[in-house]
C-alpha cells in the first residue's frame, strides 16, 4: 500500500515535471513564432532567404510563413475569415490597397502610428500611405507598389510611323490603322482586364479618370457614375475598345491571359501593372523581347491621364499576441534594404522613394525612371469600410455596360449610383472610428 | 414496448448529437441571423434586429431576383440532361462486355476530378485563343473564334456544358445500382413472351428503375441549386452578371463584403427553395410511383 503510494507520488512528479517542461516550451514557441499569411510569390526563394535572415539577425524568433492563394479575391477571403475568427495564430499578413480601410473600420488591423512615425512614412511614396490611413490613423507598411502602365509594340508602331499614343482616341486610331494594314486575324488592338472582377475597376477607372471624372465622392459620399463624363468614357469603351480594336475574349480576360496576348505578339497595346514588363522582356518567355515600349496610359482631351494605384502591404492583426515582435518582421521586410532585394529578385516596384534613384535597382530596371512620374501620380481607389460592396456593384455594372454591345449605359449608371449611394448611406454619422 | 425502444434511443444518441451539432444548428443559426442587421466591416452599426427587413429586401432586390433566375434556368437545363445521360450510360454499363468494369472506373473520373480542378480544364479549353473548342468547331478560321466565358449569351451556357460532363457520371453511378436490383427472371419471362427491346425497357425497366431515378433527380436538383465552384473558378459572376447564380451572390455578400444579416437571408432563400423543389419532387413523382407499386 505504501510503495505503492510512493511510486504514484513518483509517477505524479514525472508527470508534472513533463506537463511543466511542455507549458514552457510551448509558452516559449508561442511567444518567438511569427505567422505570416503572404501569397504564393513567382519568386519564392527570395522570400525564403529574406525570411532566414530576419531569424538570423533576431534569433530566438521563428516565422512561419502560411502561403494563401495568389488571386486577390481569394487571399481576401482567407485573410478575412481567420481575422473574423478573431485567429490570434496570424501577426502579420499582406494586404491589398483597397483593403487598409475596411480592415481597420472593421478593428482587425492593428493602427501602427507608435510604431510608424510621421517622419518614417515620409519616406515612402505618397500614394500608398495615403491608402493606408483611415481616419487619421496608419494600418499598414507598403511593400511595393503598382500603378496601370500602356505597353506597346516598338516595332509595329515605327513601322507605321506613329508616336505612343496620348489620347485614348489617338489609341484606338492608331490601333485601327495597324490591324487593317497588318491584315492579322490574331492581331487585337487592345488588350487589357475586362472580366467581372476587381481588375476591371482598376482598367475602368483609368478612362473614367482620365475623362475627368470619379468613380464616387468619397467626402459627400454620393455616387457619381451617372454624371455625363463616367458615363462618356464608359460608351467610349463599348463602342471604341471592345466593341472595335479588341476582340470580345478580353471580357474574360484577367492580367495573365492579357498579358499572353502582347507575349505572343498578338497585341498592340497591353495595360498592365509593372511586373509585366519584366516578363514582356524575357526571350524565354516572351516573342516581343526587346521590341516592347512602356508609356502611360492615355487620357482624353483636356484631361490628365490617370493610373489606378495597387500594391500589398503590410499589416498587423488586432488579434496577434506578439504586436511588437510582428512589428520587428514588419519593419524589417518593409526596409530599404529589403524593397531593395524585392525589387532587384522581383521587378516589383519599392514604396520607398529614395529607392526609385538607386542606382543598382534602376541598373537592373531602367523602366522604373520612367514609371516614377505615374507612381507619383497613381491614383488609390478611396479609401472606406465599404469598399467590397462597393466594387460589387461597380463590376456588375461596367461589366453590363461593356459586354452588352447595346447596353443602356444611361439607365446601368443610374441604377449604379442609387445603389452605391444606398451602401455610402450607411457611412452616415458613424460614431467611433 | 417503452422498455424495447430505450436502448434504441441510446444507441441513435451519437447521431442526433452529430445532425443537431453540424447541421441543425446551423441551419438555425442562419434563420436567426437572417433577421439582423450585421455588417462586419461596420462594427459601430452594432447586430440590430430588424425583423423582416432583409426579406423584404430580398425580394425587392434585382440582382437576387435575377440571379434566382440564373439558378433556376441552370437547374431546369442541367438537371434533365444530367438524368437522361445517366440513364444512357447506365443502360450501357448494365450490358455485360468485355472491359465492363474498366469503363465502370472510367466513366466515375469526371465526378472524381475536384471541380475546382475540372472548372479551371474547362475555363481553357473555353479560352477564345488557344481554346480545344474554338479549334474543334473551327479549326484554322481563328477570325470565326467565339469567346464563350466572354459573352453574356453564352457563358453560362458554358458552365452548364462543364456541370453535365461533370455530374452526369454521378447520374450514371445511382440510375446504375437501381438497375442492378432489377431481378433477370423478369426479362427472360419477357423474351420468352416476344416482348422487344423497346417493350422490355419500356414495361420492365422504366417502372423498376424509377425510384434510383427520381433519387438521382433529386440529387442533382438540390447540387445544381447550389451550384457555387464552377461559377467561383470560370467567370466570378461574369460577364455582364449572367452566370451570377444564387448561391455565389449569397457568397459575396457574406464573405467578400461582410453582410452577415442579408448573406444569411441568402442562404435561407437557397435552403427553402431547395426544400420546396424536394417536396414537389417527391409529392409528383413519389406517390405516382407508389401507387404502381401498388397495382403491381
Amino acid at each position: 500500500m505504501k510503495r505503492r503510494s510512493r511510486m504514484s507520488s513518483f509517477q505524479l512528479k514525472t508527470l508534472l515535471a513533463i506537463l511543466a517542461f511542455c507549458l514552457i516550451v510551448s509558452e516559449a514557441m508561442a511567444q518567438s513564432q511569427l505567422r505570416f499569411v503572404t501569397w504564393r510569390s513567382e519568386a519564392a526563394g527570395v522570400w525564403e532567404q529574406l525570411i532566414a535572415d530576419f531569424e538570423t539577425r533576431h534569433p530566438g524568433i521563428k516565422v512561419v510563413r502560411e502561403i494563401g492563394p495568389h488571386s486577390s479575391t481569394e487571399f481576401h477571403d482567407l485573410v478575412t475569415q481567420k481575422l473574423r475568427n478573431r485567429d490570434p495564430e496570424m501577426d502579420v499578413f499582406f494586404m491589398d490597397v483597397i483593403w487598409p480601410g475596411e480592415f481597420a473600420a472593421a478593428g482587425w488591423a492593428s493602427p501602427l502610428d507608435e510604431f510608424f512615425s510621421a517622419a518614417q512614412q515620409k519616406e515612402f511614396l505618397s500614394a500608398p500611405i495615403e491608402a493606408n490611413r483611415y481616419r487619421g490613423r496608419i494600418y499598414g507598411v507598403p511593400l511595393f507598389v503598382d500603378a496601370g502602365m500602356l505597353y506597346f509594340r516598338k516595332d509595329l508602331l515605327a513601322k507605321y510611323h506613329v508616336a505612343p499614343p496620348r489620347t485614348w482616341p489617338e489609341l484606338v486610331d492608331q490601333a485601327k490603322l495597324i490591324l487593317a494594314q497588318e491584315r492579322d486575324p490574331y492581331l487585337t488592338g487592345y488588350s487589357a482586364q475586362f472580366k467581372q472582377y476587381e481588375g476591371l475597376i482598376c482598367n475602368m477607372m483609368e478612362f473614367i479618370l482620365s475623362n475627368g471624372a470619379t468613380l464616387w465622392d468619397e467626402p459627400a459620399l454620393r455616387g457619381t457614375l451617372h454624371l455625363a463624363a463616367a458615363k462618356e468614357a464608359v460608351r467610349f469603351v463599348r463602342d471604341q475598345i471592345v466593341g472595335a480594336i479588341s476582340h470580345r475574349g478580353v471580357l474574360a480576360y484577367q492580367e495573365p491571359e492579357s498579358l499572353a496576348m502582347f507575349t505572343q505578339g498578338k497585341a498592340v497595346f497591353h495595360r498592365n501593372w509593372p511586373y509585366a514588363w519584366e516578363i514582356a522582356n524575357d526571350p524565354a518567355r516572351s516573342k516581343v523581347a526587346g521590341k516592347v515600349g512602356i508609356v502611360p496610359l492615355p487620357a482624353f482631351s483636356g484631361h490628365q491621364s490617370a493610373a489606378t494605384l495597387g500594391g500589398w502591404q503590410l499589416g498587423i492583426s488586432r488579434f496577434s499576441r506578439n504586436t511588437r515582435l510582428a512589428w520587428q518582421f514588419v519593419d524589417f521586410m518593409t526596409s530599404s534594404e529589403t524593397q531593395k532585394r524585392i525589387a532587384l529578385y522581383t521587378g516589383r516596384a519599392p514604396a520607398r522613394k529614395a529607392l526609385h534613384r538607386d542606382p543598382d535597382i534602376l541598373k537592373k530596371n531602367p523602366q522604373f525612371q520612367s514609371q516614377y512620374e505615374t507612381f507619383l501620380r497613381a491614383a488609390p481607389r478611396p479609401v472606406t469600410p465599404v469598399y467590397q460592396p462597393l466594387s460589387n456593384i461597380m463590376q456588375r455594372y461596367f461589366s453590363s455596360a461593356i459586354a452588352i454591345p447595346d447596353s443602356n449605359i444611361d439607365q446601368l449608371a443610374a441604377l449604379a449610383s442609387r445603389d452605391m449611394d444606398r451602401v455610402l448611406d450607411l457611412l452616415r454619422g458613424r460614431g467611433a472610428p | 414496448m417503452n422498455a424495447s425502444h430505450e436502448p434504441n434511443l441510446r444507441f441513435l444518441l451519437p447521431s442526433v448529437v452529430f445532425v443537431v451539432v453540424f447541421s441543425l444548428y446551423p441551419i438555425f443559426e442562419s434563420f436567426r441571423l437572417s433577421f439582423y442587421r450585421l455588417i462586419l466591416t461596420l462594427p459601430w452599426l452594432g447586430q440590430k434586429f430588424i425583423g423582416w427587413d432583409n426579406y423584404y429586401d430580398l425580394a425587392t432586390d434585382p440582382v437576387a431576383l435575377q440571379s434566382l433566375l440564373t439558378s433556376m434556368t441552370f437547374v431546369a437545363v442541367t438537371t434533365p440532361v444530367e438524368v437522361l445521360l445517366g440513364l444512357g450510360m447506365a443502360l450501357v454499363l448494365n450490358e455485360s462486355f468485355r472491359g465492363r468494369g474498366w469503363l465502370r472506373a472510367v466513366v466515375l473520373v469526371p465526378w472524381a476530378i475536384p471541380t475546382v480542378v475540372s472548372s479551371q480544364m474547362w475555363r481553357f479549353l473555353f479560352n477564345d485563343r488557344y481554346g480545344l473548342f474554338n479549334f474543334v468547331l473551327f479549326g484554322d478560321a481563328t477570325d470565326r473564334y467565339w469567346a464563350p466565358l466572354a459573352e453574356p449569351g453564352l457563358a453560362l451556357m458554358s458552365i452548364m456544358v462543364a456541370d453535365i460532363w461533370k455530374t452526369s457520371s454521378f447520374a450514371a453511378l445511382i440510375i446504375l445500382a437501381g438497375l442492378q436490383v432489377i431481378p433477370r427472371e423478369l426479362y427472360e419471362a419477357a423474351s420468352i413472351d416476344g416482348a422487344s427491346p423497346w417493350q422490355k425497357f419500356r414495361h420492365i425497366t422504366l417502372p423498376l428503375v424509377k425510384p434510383a431515378l427520381l433519387l438521382a433527380l433529386l440529387f442533382r436538383t438540390i447540387d445544381a441549386l447550389k451550384v457555387f465552384d464552377l461559377v467561383f473558378v470560370m467567370t466570378q459572376g461574369g460577364p455582364a452578371d449572367t452566370t451570377n447564380v444564387l448561391q455565389f451572390y449569397g457568397y459575396k455578400k457574406s464573405f467578400a463584403e461582410g453582410m452577415i444579416g442579408y448573406g444569411s437571408t441568402i442562404a435561407v432563400a437557397v435552403f427553402l427553395v431547395s426544400l420546396l423543389l424536394s417536396i414537389a419532387y417527391i409529392r409528383l413523382l413519389g406517390t405516382r410511383l407508389l401507387g404502381k407499386e401498388e397495382g403491381a
